[in-house]
């Protein structure tokens, strides 16, 4: 009796199985709701960031992040020979997200989606003005993304990008600079850096800002949602304060890793 | 020496004096020498540069060693494990051609691909150019470069007994090759 849907090519769970029961679901008082004042932490204050450059083994170059709720894994393999590709003078830098079946709310199929395109290319378009490509030619340099946990996609651009530069950094991979990147949500008159996903969901726009400290430059700049002009500038002036603090501590972690090795 | 440890985009301290050229790892912005690798900057002669050896891809001039994997009579076609004597991680090789005007300096109308080369050879090459789309255009034609390990039909090594020949220590047939001038002789 073959079945036809049956999935060969993943490990798959039990025939029959239950949700689990939490005793506690649903009755959390003192998460935050939508129209409240932030708790937990001021509007200007950024999640602690867990950064461990590399962790995978057989990988050029990896990196580990977590911000509380979001954690995720980079690798980075290459320059390996462009495969199915015209001649071209410069490298291409490739990047590819997944999220991992458990990483959201709801379960993810182990397939590829609008969404992990979208994150996958706001996180290139940070890396690329960074990365030496007119070195590599005819080559390519995969970075590979793996969403463990997922609090949004603003802090999972923001989180990725400052992952696949530590570990583009950690690869030996020529870089103009170290990218980072900061998100940031506009609640009413005040600007939350790095929301949550209810957080950025209940504001009235996000800004993902993604830039490289050292050379005091920006990458990249993804907006949603309404914002004034001048509510953006203050935005941007925001994130580009915390990203410098955010280098350093990814400036930190890459020397620890490097005086280890 | 850890402590003069850069990362990506952090200025390098140039002494005063003649200007140093920039190597690998270094790079220069606005007149002001950056890094663009994690690493220690030194100076080889009057270069800058922060070394790591890592593997790379070919670049013009890189000696490569690869391995016969396709023979027709215009070209052979390698595939590339080291380059400048770093090997590359497996499943991450370079394909590199060797046409039949580059297999050797002299006498090139005379040559024959199968007469050269053989699948599975170990041929040692220099980079020319970097090819077309597909790979990168390698050269036999100097003396230490050609074929430097080769395995006779009977399934041994083989010796090279002439820069054109190698003979089977098992069977004593003698097999052509463009053999590389063994180093140290």
């Amino acid at each position: 009796m073959a079945q036809s849907n049956f999935d060969r090519r993943r490990i798959n769970g039990p025939e029959e199985s239950f949700p689990p029961v939490f005793t506690d679901e649903g009755v959390d008082e003192k998460a935050w709701k939508p129209g409240k004042p932030r708790s937990g932490r001021n509007p200007d204050e950024i999640r602690p960031i867990f950064l461990s450059p590399g962790f995978i083994d057989q990988a050029n170059g990896s990196a580990y992040i977590e911000t509380e709720k979001v954690k995720m894994a980079c690798a980075v393999y290459g320059p390996r020979q462009s495969k199915s590709t015209s001649y071209s003078e410069k490298g291409r830098l490739n990047v590819e997200v997944k999220f991992a079946p458990f990483s959201c709310r709801k379960r993810r199929a182990p397939m590829r989606d609008a969404e992990d395109r979208s994150v996958a290319l706001q996180i290139q378009q940070a890396l690329v003005p960074a990365v030496r490509l007119e070195l590599f030619p005819k080559s390519t340099i995969d970075v590979f993304i793996t969403i463990i946990e997922n609090d949004g996609i603003e802090s999972c651009i923001a989180s990725g990008a400052i992952a696949a530069s530590a570990a583009l950094a950690h690869a030996g991979i020529e870089m103009i600079g170290l990218v980072v990147s900061c998100s940031a949500a506009v609640h009413g008159d005040e600007v939350w850096l790095d929301p949550t996903e209810e957080e950025a969901q209940a504001s009235a726009g996000t800004l993902i800002y993604a830039g490289m400290p050292a050379l005091n430059t920006t990458t990249n700049l993804w907006q949603t949602g309404g914002m004034s002009t001048d509510r953006l500038m203050k935005c941007m002036q925001v994130c580009q304060e915390r990203c410098a603090e955010i280098h350093t501590v990814v400036a930190h972690e890459l020397l620890e890793n490097a005086k280890r090795d | 020496m850890s402590t003069d440890l850069v990362l990506p985009g952090q200025p390098v301290p140039v002494p005063r004096g003649p200007t140093a050229q920039l190597g690998a790892g270094t790079y220069s912005r606005d007149g002001q020498v950056r890094a663009s690798l994690l690493g220690t900057p030194r100076y080889q002669g009057s270069t800058l540069a922060i070394t790591k050896i890592r593997p790379h891809p070919p670049a013009p001039n890189s000696i490569v060693l690869g391995t016969v994997t396709r023979l027709s009579p215009l070209q052979a076609v390698v595939s590339i494990t080291v380059v400048d004597d770093v090997p590359l991680p497996a499943g991450e090789e370079f394909m590199g051609v060797i046409r039949v005007q580059d297999v050797r300096a002299t006498e090139k109308d005379k040559v024959k691909i199968a007469d050269c080369f053989r699948g599975g050879d170990v041929v040692k090459g220099i980079v020319i150019s970097l090819g077309d789309a597909r790979s990168y255009y390698v050269t036999t034609a100097r003396n230490d470069l050609g074929v430097i390990f080769a395995t006779s039909e009977a399934g041994s090594t083989m010796e090279p007994v002439s820069w054109q020949e190698m003979r089977c220590p098992k069977t004593g047939h003698i097999e052509k090759r463009k053999c590389a001038k063994p180093e140290g002789l």
